[in-house]
C-alpha cells in the first residue's frame, strides 16, 4: 500500500471518525473520543488509531497528505449549547424587538407533525443577543436601494460606545434593505470600528450585507448572530487541528466542508456556512461513487439512530435549499438540500393503551441509555431491540462484539409494553414496528422521487449509516431503483464523501430584473448585458478567494447560475445557466427556457405562468477547483461462491417466519460473490439483512448491489 | 359498509346510504368493526402516515408556486384528501379551518345533482368560495378534483388558500366593509373551473378582470390544481398497490377509527358534564364613510357557549342565547363555525391520532337559526367571520382546559386564541401598478396563558398554529409603505401568574404613492373580546389606530431629530404626537377613511392573550425580565402585578422581593376592602336591569337575545331572579 494522500476527519458529538485513502483509493477507518475542549487531542487520537491500522507513524502519515479535512459539529455544539460569545446588536430603529419576536414559525418549524398542530407546545428558541444589547439607529433604505431616511450617526456612535462599555464581544450590524444599498451599514460598522479603536478595545465588527447580502432580514439577522456567535471558538479549534497536523509535518492548510458542499480553507470569512456540513457528505459521496457506477441520478439515504437523511442527485443536478433551519434559527445559507424524517433504529416504540395506536418516536433512546438491549439503563422498546428480538442482530457481534446485546431482556420489555398491548405476538409485533419504520422511510424515498419529476427506474439508492444496511430491504422495496447499493465502510460513508469533494466558492447577490411576458429582442439583450456584467464581477471575486487560497489560475472553473421566478412568485428556483456568458436575445430565451424547463419539473406543468413575465432576483457564480480524491479499487470479478466470508447461521424472523439464515463477514467478501437471502452480513458498525430470495452481488469496485426478489 | 367497487350506485345515493348508516349504527358508513386494523395494525398505520405525507407534500409543492406572502410566507394554506361522499380521509398541516369546509363543498356538489350537469369527470376542477356552499369567507378559495380509477369516482384531492386579494368593495379579501354578500368580491360557487387538468382561459381572464391583484389568485389555483393533480396520481399508485377493494374500505375505516379516537381522547383528557363560557365583541363603525345605514352603526354582541361533554366522549357544542345575523361582515356559515371547531379540535386533541373528519363527527354543534352563526338569509355577508369566530372559539378552548384541568392534564391548560386584527390596502403600488393586499403578518398575535407557563409571543393565532409574521422585507415588495417599527406592544398580554401573549404594532410610512386606501377590520373595541382563566385577567382589547397626515418627518429626517417608531406607553400622548407635525387622527375600530399619500404614517396592532392565575403569585423576578424586554411597563408591574423593582447598575430592572411582598400585601387587604358578598353585588345589579341602566348596544344585545332565544330569556330572568314578564325597553322599541 501508499501512504495516504487525503485524510478525512468527521468530528461528531462522541466520536470522532477518521478515514485515510491512499492515491489507489485503499482505506482505513480510525475512532477516538471527540475531545470538546481541545479537538485537536481527539483528531490526533483518531488519526493515530487509522494511521496505525495503516501500519504507519503519524509523521509518515502527516508528511505525505496531500489533504486535511475536517469537519465537526463544535460550532452546532457551541449554538446549541448557548456558550458562544457576548454579542451587541445595531440594527434600524424601531426593528430592535426582532430578536425576541422573531419570526413566528421559529416557534414550531422543525417540530413533528403532531407537535407542529399541538398549539401548547410551540416556544420561540432563546435569542443570541439579548435585548437589552441591542441598539436601534435612525435610518432606513427602501427596496430600491433608495435612502428615504438617512443614517443619524450621533446613534451610531453612541450605540457603539454602549457596547464597549458592556465588553461584548462581537458588534453585528443589520439593517432593512443592506443587501440592496449597504451604504449605512457599511458607515455604522465604521463608525462602530473608530469608537473601538479609540477605546482600545479588541471587538468584532460584522454587517449582513457582507456575511450573507441576500433578501428576508430575519434569515440574514440569524446569519450574521450565529457567525459572530459560534464560529470564533470553532475557528480557534480549526487552527488548533492545522498546527497538530503541522506539528506532525503537514505542509499545507486544513480545509473544511460548506455546508452547499465544497472545500474551503479554515479561514473562510463565513464559518457557518460550514456548520451543518456533516451530512453533506453522503451527498458527494454518491455523487462520487455514481460517477464509478456510470450514473448521474442517485439517491443517498443515510439511517442512523435517530433520522433518515435524504438526498438527492437528478441527472447530476443537486438542490440547493436557500432557508434552512439551524437550531431553530431560520438562515439564509444555500445548503444542499437534504429531506429527513425521524426514523432510525434508536426510535422509542410506543402503543397508547387507550386507542392502540402505534407511535415511532420522534424521541430516540440515542446511545445514552440507548435501547434496552444494550443493557445501560434503557427501559422504552426502540427498532434496535426489535432488530435484536428477531434475530437480525448479532448479540456478540455489535461494534465487533464491545457491546453485548441483552435479547431477552428486550423481549420481556417489547411483550409488555407493546406486543400484548395490540394483541399480537412478539415477532409479528416487532416485524411490525420494523415494517413501519421501513415504511416510513420507504414513501419518504417515494415522496423525494416524485418531487423530482422522473423515473425511480433511473435513480441509484446508496444506503449507508449505521443502522443503513439493516433496514436496507424495507427501505428500497418496490420503488423500482434502477440499483440499490451499499458499502463494506456504510458507517464511514459521510467521512468518505467529504473526502471527494472540490474546493469550491458560492458568491452571488441579490437583484432584482423584470423581463416582461412579452419582452423584445432590444429588452433581452439589455437584460442579457446587465446580468453578464454581475457575473463577471461574481467570478472575479469568487476566484480571487480561490487564488488567495493558494489555487493556480487556469485550475479554477466557474459556472453562472441565476435564482428565478414567475414575476409576482415568492420561491425562486435555482437553474444553472446553460451559456457560460449572456450577450444577446437568444442567450436569454435559452435562460428562460432553461427556467421553465427546471420549474416545470419541479412543480408541475400546469403551474406555469408565462403570461405573468420573469423575474431573477439573485446571480450567483460557483468557482470550482479540482482535488486529489480517493479511488475505489477496480479488481477482477472472482467466483461467485462467497464460502470464504461465510461464518455460520442463525435463525433470524423474517416475512412472518423464523428462517436458518447464513451468516457472512462484509469485509471477506470479494468482487464476484453472490448471496441469496435469507442471509445476514456482519460487519463491526453494521449489518445488512438480506430478505429470502433477494440476493447480493459484489461488484468489481466492491460495492454491495442489492436485488429484490 | 358502502362503496364496495361494484356498486354502480350514483355518489348522491351513496351519500344518502352513508348518513342512513351513521345514523343507524351510530358509527361512520355504518362501520361497527374496524376490521383492517384488527387484521393488520400496523399497515392500516402505515397506510395512513403515506396518504398524510402525500398531503404534506403536496402542501409544500404549492407554497414554492404561490405569488401570495400569505401561502408562501405564512402557510395560509392546506390540502386534503376526501372520500368519494366528500368526507376527509387524510390532511396535510396549515390552515386546517378548511378540512371540513370543503367536505361540505363536495357534498353541496353531490347534493345539487352535478354528476349530471355539469358531470364529475377525471381531470374536472372544481371551485368554490362561497360560504354558504363550503367556506369562511370570500378570501377562501378552494379547489377539488376528483380521484378516478379505472373509470369510478374513488375520492377527491383539494386545496384551499387564503387569498390576499378578492375583488371586494374595499381592497384585500377581509371585506370589512361588505354589509351584504354584494359586496364581498368575486364570487365562484361551486364552479367547474378546468378540465382535463388545465384550468379555463375564461375563468382565469374572469379572475383577471375582476381583482385588484390577480396574480395571487390565479397562481394560487395554479398552485392547488398542482397540488390535487400530485395528490391525485400519489392515490392511484397507492391503489395499484393495495387494491381498489382494500382502498375503498381503508379509507373509511381511518374515518371511523379517527371518529373513535377523538371520543376516546375526550374521554381520556375531560370529564364529563355541561360547561358554560361567554364572552362579548364591539364593534364602533359610527360616522365612518362607507357604511350603509342597514344596521346599528356600533353594536355588541354577546357569545353564550355551552359545552356539553357525554360520557361516550361527544363534545357538543350549543350557541343559544348569542345574537341575530346583522348587515355586517361578520356572521358565519355552518360551515365556518364546523371549520373553527375542527381546527381548535385538531391543537388540543386531535393532533397525533388519524387527524380526519372522523373528529369532527365526534363532535356537535348547535348553531340556532337566524343567528350569526347560522343566517337564515343567504344575503348574510360572511366575509370578516373570524371576528366572531376567533372570541367564540377563544371560549371553547377555555371550556375544554376546564375539562383538562379538573382531570389533572394541567400542562394541556390554554387560555387560547384571540381576535388578531388585519389590515388590508389597495390603490396604487410603488411600482405605480394597481394592487390589493391583505396583509398577513397579523397572523402571529399572542397566545393566551399556559397553566404552565406564559403564553407564546407574537406567533400564535387560532386559525393557522403554525403561526408567522413574515419577513419585513417580503411584504414591503408587495405594498408603498415601508416600516418605521415592529415592536412588542407592552402590556397586550392578560395579567396573571401566567402573561398572555403580547402582541406586536407596526408602524409605517407611506412611500412613493399618491393614492393608498388603508382598510382594516376584526377589532372589538370597548370590551373583551376574551377572558382569562383561574383569576388571570382577560386578552386586551384592541388598540386604536393612529394615522399622521402631510407628516414633517422628511424635514425631521433631514434635520436628524428624533423620530417615533411606535406609539409608546404615554396613553395620554402617543409618541407619534409627541414627535410629528401633521394631522393626527385617532380611529377606534376599524380604520376606513380617505386615500392615503406619500408621507402619511400610520399604525395598526394586533392582540395578545389572556392570563392564567392570580397576578399575585406571578414570579418577581419573570416580571422584572417582562419590563426590561418591554413585554410590560414598569407601571404595570406595580400597580398590576405588585412587584416593586429598582434598578441594577445598568439601569435594568430587578425586583425588590421584600417591598413586593409587602406591596402584594396591601393589595391582598385592599381586595378584601373592595370585596362585597355576590349576593350583596347581585343585588345591586338587578337594581340595574330592572332600570336598564346600561348604554344602548348593551341593552339592544339583552333584547336581541331574550327575543330570538326563549331559552335565554328564560334563563336570564331565572339568575337575576326577575320576574316572568321581563324584558328590556329596546326591545319594545324594536
Amino acid at each position: 500500500m501508499n501512504t495516504p494522500i487525503v485524510i478525512g476527519i468527521d468530528a461528531g458529538g462522541t466520536m470522532t471518525d477518521t478515514i485515510l485513502v491512499d492515491r489507489n483509493g485503499h482505506f482505513k477507518i480510525g475512532k477516538a473520543a471527540t475531545t470538546p475542549h481541545n479537538e485537536a487531542e481527539g483528531f490526533i487520537a483518531s488519526a493515530e488509531d487509522a494511521a496505525d491500522a495503516w501500519g504507519i507513524s503519524l509523521e509518515d502519515l502527516f508528511s505525505h497528505l496531500d489533504v486535511v479535512l475536517y469537519s465537526g459539529t463544535g460550532m452546532l455544539n457551541t449554538l446549541l449549547s448557548r456558550t458562544g460569545r457576548r454579542l451587541g446588536l445595531i440594527t434600524t430603529k424601531g426593528m430592535e424587538d426582532m430578536v425576541l419576536m422573531g419570526r413566528g414559525l421559529q416557534a414550531w418549524a422543525d417540530y413533528s407533525y403532531s407537535d407542529r398542530l399541538h398549539a401548547v407546545t410551540h416556544q420561540h428558541p432563546d435569542p443570541l443577543v439579548p435585548r437589552r444589547r441591542t441598539h436601534g439607529v435612525t435610518e432606513r433604505i427602501d427596496q430600491f436601494g433608495d435612502v428615504i431616511i438617512p443614517l443619524y450617526e450621533h446613534e451610531v456612535a453612541a450605540a457603539a460606545r454602549k457596547l464597549i462599555d458592556d465588553k461584548v464581544d462581537a458588534i453585528c450590524i443589520m439593517t432593512i434593505f443592506s443587501h440592496v444599498n449597504p451604504a449605512h451599514e457599511k458607515r455604522i460598522a465604521e463608525i462602530c470600528r473608530q469608537e473601538i479603536a479609540g477605546a482600545g478595545a479588541d471587538i468584532n465588527v460584522l454587517t449582513s450585507h457582507e456575511v450573507r447580502p441576500v433578501i428576508r432580514e430575519q434569515s440574514r439577522l440569524n446569519s450574521i448572530l450565529i457567525e459572530a456567535y459560534a464560529t470564533s471558538r470553532g475557528r480557534k479549534q480549526l487552527r488548533g487541528i492545522e498546527d497538530a497536523s503541522k506539528k506532525y509535518g503537514f505542509r499545507y492548510g486544513v480545509q473544511t466542508l460548506l455546508s452547499f458542499g465544497g472545500l474551503t480553507s479554515i479561514n473562510h470569512p463565513r464559518l457557518h456556512e460550514t456548520m451543518i456540513s456533516g451530512p453533506i457528505g453522503g451527498i458527494l459521496g454518491a455523487a462520487y461513487v455514481g460517477k464509478l457506477i456510470g450514473n448521474d441520478s442517485l439517491i443517498c439515504s443515510d439511517m442512523g439512530g435517530t433520522s433518515f437523511d435524504m438526498g438527492v442527485i437528478t441527472r447530476g443536478q443537486t438542490r440547493i435549499e436557500n432557508e434552512p433551519l439551524m437550531d431553530r434559527f431560520k438562515l439564509n445559507v444555500p445548503t444542499l438540500h437534504l429531506d429527513t424524517i425521524g426514523a432510525g433504529a434508536g426510535m422509542i416504540l410506543k402503543v397508547d393503551p387507550l386507542t392502540k395506536k402505534v407511535s415511532l418516536g420522534p424521541e430516540s433512546a440515542g446511545s445514552d441509555p440507548g435501547p434496552i438491549c444494550f443493557d445501560r439503563g434503557g427501559t422504552e422498546p426502540t427498532i434496535a431491540d426489535c432488530d435484536a428480538i428477531l434475530g437480525r442482530l448479532n448479540p456478540d457481534y455489535f461494534l465487533g462484539g464491545k457491546v453485548k446485546l441483552q435479547v431477552e431482556k428486550a423481549r420481556l420489555a417489547f411483550k409488555e409494553k407493546c406486543a400484548d398491548v395490540l394483541g399480537v405476538s412478539v415477532e409479528e409485533a416487532a416485524e411490525g414496528m420494523i415494517d413501519m419504520l421501513e415504511g416510513d422511510a420507504n414513501n419518504a424515498l417515494r415522496r423525494v422521487i416524485s418531487g423530482q419529476g422522473i423515473h425511480p427506474s433511473e435513480y441509484t439508492l446508496l444506503s449507508y449509516g449505521g443502522s443503513g444496511p439493516l433496514h436496507l430491504a424495507g427501505c428500497s422495496k418496490g420503488i423500482g431503483f434502477r440499483d440499490v447499493l451499499t458499502f463494506q465502510f456504510a458507517a464511514g460513508f459521510s467521512a468518505f464523501g467529504c473526502t471527494t469533494a472540490d474546493y469550491m466558492r458560492r458568491h452571488s447577490v441579490s437583484i432584482q430584473i423584470d423581463i416582461g411576458a412579452r419582452a423584445d429582442n432590444s429588452e433581452l439583450t439589455e437584460t442579457a448585458n446587465r446580468i453578464d456584467r454581475v457575473w463577471r464581477d461574481l467570478e472575479r471575486a469568487a476566484v480571487e478567494e480561490m487564488l488567495a487560497d493558494g489555487h493556480a489560475r487556469e485550475k479554477v472553473r466557474t459556472v453562472p447560475f441565476l435564482m428565478m421566478r414567475y414575476t409576482g412568485q415568492l420561491e425562486d428556483v435555482e437553474v444553472m445557466s446553460p451559456i457560460p456568458a449572456a450577450t444577446n436575445a437568444d442567450d436569454m430565451r435559452k435562460v428562460i427556457d432553461q427556467f421553465e424547463t427546471v420549474y416545470a419539473k419541479i412543480n408541475h406543468r400546469v403551474s406555469r405562468y408565462g403570461e405573468a413575465g420573469f423575474t431573477i432576483t439573485e446571480l450567483g457564480v460557483i468557482a470550482t477547483a479540482d482535488k486529489v480524491k480517493p479511488l475505489l479499487v477496480k479488481r477482477p470479478l472472482g467466483p461467485s461462491n462467497p464460502a470464504a466470508a461465510h461464518k455460520g447461521t442463525r435463525e433470524a424472523y423474517i416475512g412472518g417466519r423464523w428462517h436458518k439464515a447464513d451468516l457472512y463477514e462484509m469485509d471477506l467478501l470479494e468482487p464476484g460473490h453472490e448471496i441469496s437471502g435469507p442471509a445476514i452480513v456482519e460487519h463491526p458498525a453494521t449489518t445488512l439483512v438480506i430478505d429470502p430470495q433477494d440476493r447480493v452481488f459484489i461488484d468489481e469496485w466492491t460495492l454491495l448491489h442489492y436485488e429484490h426478489a | 359498509m358502502l362503496n364496495r367497487p361494484s356498486s354502480p350506485q350514483l355518489l348522491r345515493q351513496r351519500l344518502i346510504e352513508s348518513e342512513r348508516l351513521m345514523e343507524e349504527t351510530g358509527c361512520y358508513d355504518g362501520i361497527t368493526e374496524l376490521s383492517l386494523r384488527a387484521e393488520d395494525p400496523l399497515k392500516f398505520e402505515t397506510l395512513h402516515t403515506k396518504l398524510r405525507a402525500y398531503c404534506v407534500s403536496a402542501r409544500e409543492m404549492a407554497r414554492r408556486i404561490s405569488a401570495s406572502p400569505g401561502v408562501r410566507e405564512v402557510g395560509e394554506m392546506v390540502v386534503a384528501i376526501y372520500t368519494p361522499e366528500g368526507d376527509a380521509i387524510a390532511l396535510s398541516n396549515g390552515i386546517m379551518v378548511h378540512v371540513h369546509t370543503m367536505s361540505r363543498f363536495i357534498k353541496w356538489m353531490i347534493r345539487n345533482g352535478y354528476e349530471d350537469n355539469p358531470g364529475i369527470r377525471d381531470g374536472d376542477i372544481f371551485a368554490n368560495n362561497d360560504a354558504f356552499i363550503g367556506t369562511v369567507q370570500v378570501p377562501d378559495v378552494m379547489d377539488v378534483m376528483p380521484i378516478y380509477h379505472e373509470g369510478m369516482l374513488v375520492g377527491w384531492a383539494g386545496a384551499v388558500c387564503h387569498e390576499l386579494e378578492a375583488g371586494g368593495i374595499t381592497p384585500g379579501g377581509d371585506v370589512a366593509l361588505a354589509q351584504e354578500r354584494f359586496t364581498e368580491g368575486l364570487f365562484v360557487c361551486a364552479e367547474k373551473v378546468g378540465e382535463n387538468d388545465e384550468l379555463r382561459r375564461d375563468y382565469i381572464i374572469r379572475c383577471e378582470r375582476n381583482l385588484r391583484m390577480p396574480i395571487y389568485w390565479v397562481l394560487d389555483e395554479k398552485a392547488k390544481v398542482a397540488s390535487c393533480i400530485d395528490i391525485r396520481e400519489s392515490v392511484k399508485d397507492l391503489i395499484e398497490e393495495i387494491g381498489l377493494d382494500y382502498w375503498m374500505k381503508v379509507s373509511k375505516e381511518f374515518i371511523e377509527e379517527g371518529r373513535r379516537a377523538q371520543l376516546a381522547r375526550t374521554r381520556q383528557l375531560t370529564v364529563p358534564g355541561k360547561y358554560r363560557g361567554h364572552t362579548f365583541y364591539g364593534h364602533v363603525t359610527e360616522g365612518k364613510p362607507g357604511f350603509q345605514p342597514l344596521g346599528d352603526p356600533n353594536w355588541l354582541y354577546n357569545i353564550p357557549i355551552e359545552m356539553e361533554i357525554s360520557v361516550d366522549g361527544k363534545i357538543t357544542m350549543d350557541f343559544e342565547g348569542t345574537q341575530p345575523w346583522g348587515f355586517h361582515s361578520m356572521n358565519c356559515t355552518p360551515a365556518g363555525m364546523d371549520g373553527g371547531m375542527f381546527v381548535t379540535l385538531t391543537q388540543h386533541m386531535n393532533f397525533e391520532g388519524l387527524v380526519n373528519d372522523g373528529a369532527w363527527m365526534a363532535t356537535e354543534l348547535k348553531l340556532p337559526e337566524g343567528t350569526w352563526t347560522n343566517p337564515d338569509s343567504e344575503m348574510a355577508a360572511t366575509a370578516t367571520s373570524w371576528a366572531l369566530l376567533l372570541p367564540a372559539y377563544g371560549v371553547f378552548q377555555r371550556l375544554l382546559s376546564r375539562g383538562f384541568l379538573a382531570r389533572g392534564f394541567v400542562e394541556e391548560v390554554f387560555v387560547g386564541q384571540v381576535n388578531s386584527p388585519m389590515i388590508e390596502m389597495g390603490g396604487k403600488s410603488q411600482y405605480g401598478t394597481q394592487f390589493g393586499m391583505a396583509h398577513f403578518e397579523c397572523a402571529a398575535a399572542g397566545s393566551g396563558a399556559l397553566a404552565i407557563k406564559d403564553g407564546l409571543d407574537t406567533a400564535y393565532v387560532g386559525w393557522n398554529p403554525e403561526s408567522d409574521m413574515g419577513n419585513i422585507e417580503i411584504w414591503e415588495q408587495n405594498m408603498p409603505m415601508i416600516y418605521l417599527g415592529r415592536a412588542i406592544v407592552p402590556n397586550s398580554g392578560g395579567a396573571g401568574k401566567y402573561r398572555g401573549g403580547c402582541s406586536f404594532i407596526s408602524t409605517w410610512l407611506v412611500n412613493k404613492t399618491d393614492h393608498l386606501r388603508l382598510v382594516t377590520s376584526e377589532h372589538s373595541s370597548r370590551v373583551f373580546d376574551n377572558g382569562g382563566m383561574c383569576g388571570g385577567y382577560p386578552a386586551p382589547t384592541c388598540q386604536k389606530h393612529r394615522a399622521v397626515r402631510n407628516s414633517n418627518i422628511r424635514e425631521l429626517a433631514a434635520a436628524g431629530k428624533p423620530l417615533a417608531h411606535t406609539t409608546g406607553i404615554d396613553p395620554d400622548r402617543s409618541d407619534l404626537e409627541k414627535a410629528f407635525e401633521g394631522t393626527h387622527e385617532i380611529v377606534e375600530g376599524p380604520y376606513i377613511t380617505a386615500p392615503h399619500k406619500e408621507g402619511d404614517i400610520f399604525t395598526h396592532s394586533y392582540n395578545g392573550g389572556g392570563g392564567f392565575g392570580d397576578v399575585l403569585e406571578r414570579d418577581p423576578v419573570k416580571t422584572a425580565w417582562d419590563v426590561e424586554n418591554g413585554f410590560l411597563t414598569r407601571e404595570a408591574a406595580e400597580k398590576v402585578f405588585g412587584v416593586v423593582l429598582t434598578e441594577d447598575e445598568d439601569g435594568m430592572p430587578v425586583p425588590d422581593l421584600e417591598a413586593t411582598n409587602v406591596r402584594r400585601e396591601t393589595m391582598r387587604v385592599e381586595r378584601l376592602r373592595n370585596a362585597v358578598p355576590v349576593s350583596e353585588w347581585m343585588k345591586q345589579q338587578r337594581k340595574r336591569i330592572e332600570r336598564a341602566d346600561f348604554v344602548p348596544e348593551v341593552r339592544k344585545m339583552y333584547a336581541s337575545a331574550m327575543k330570538l332565544s326563549p331559552r335565554f330569556a328564560r334563563e336570564f330572568r331565572t339568575f337575576w331572579n326577575l320576574d316572568d314578564e321581563f324584558t328590556f325597553e329596546a326591545e319594545k322599541q324594536a
